[in-house]
């Protein structure tokens, strides 16, 4: 399917929101979406000021003129919106997909991280 | 606590109409059995089970699971995917904030109509988190389109 298609369609469909966890470690935070049949293309994540827009849109192959014995898969687009604030540098952001799971690592900034002050003795 | 922009986008009717339709959905929609059989299993994946014309295709939604945890099995006219999601190694090092994914062990088996052909091969495709069977029908069993010659 074109990736034309998929955001066309996208716009009439149901979105739901993907299951998250959200981790910390080393200074970063990791989100970790459960995206099953979002592809590559169909993926769209987007940093507007402080707000974290992800969009992932499925691309599965239904076979035509079938009948649904049993149904359970949400016929829907994932969609979710986060508010991210300034500790967040919006420069060190990297997003993969692997097996249907979106991980995003959005750095925390430097200035932000927690240091140690010296005590000068005297 | 730092200060963020408040969100003023959000259009109250709209949020009525999402109300609506998500309502409207759940009778659209099986619910995942939660804990069915005769093992209590917390997790069931969400599963269709569509009938074509000439095959039965079966679709089940694994994010995050590799090919090799993923058990396959068709004794007669019973499917069984079963497998398991090993928790995150590194988990420990980490801050969880939130967690809503699970791990552990799943199994979901189902009884196919009795025109599935177990002997022809059942193709079975992992992609993107979502693992696809394709099980081919019986050749009596497929509709068949009788030509009546006009004399």
């Amino acid at each position: 399917m074109a990736e034309k298609n998929l955001e066309k369609r996208s716009e009439t469909r149901p979105t739901v929101r993907a299951c998250c966890d959200v981790l910390e470690k080393d200074g970063e935070i990791t989100l970790k979406l459960e995206m099953p049949g979002v592809t590559k293309e169909g993926l769209k994540v987007n940093i507007d000021g402080d707000q974290l827009e992800i969009r992932g849109m499925r691309d599965v192959r239904i076979p035509e003129g079938g009948e649904y014995l049993i149904h359970e898969i949400r016929d829907a687009d994932f969609y979710q919106l986060y508010t991210i604030d300034e500790t967040i540098d919006r420069n060190k952001i990297d997003a993969s997909l692997k097996n249907g799971v979106l991980t995003l690592k959005l750095g925390v900034k430097e200035s932000q991280k927690p240091r140690r002050i010296e005590i000068a003795a005297k | 606590m730092a200060l963020v922009r408040y969100r003023n986008s959000i259009d109250p009717w709209r949020e009525f109409e999402r109300l609506r339709d998500e309502i409207n959905d759940l009778f659209d929609f099986d619910q995942t059995s939660g804990s069915r059989g005769l093992f209590d299993r917390h997790v069931s994946p969400a599963l269709d089970v569509i009938e074509g014309p000439d095959s039965f295709t079966v679709m089940c939604e694994l994010p995050g699971i590799e090919q090799k945890d993923i058990e396959l099995s068709l004794t007669g006219n019973v499917l069984t995917v079963k497998g398991e999601r090993s928790p995150e190694k590194d988990k420990n090092t980490g801050k969880v904030y939130r967690q809503e994914s699970w791990s552990g062990t799943f199994q979901r088996t189902i009884s196919l109509p009795q025109t599935v052909d177990a002997d022809r091969k059942v193709d079975a495709v992992l992609e993107n988190g979502i693992l696809t069977l394709t099980l081919p029908k019986k050749e009596e069993a497929k509709p068949k389109q009788i030509s009546i010659k006009v004399q």
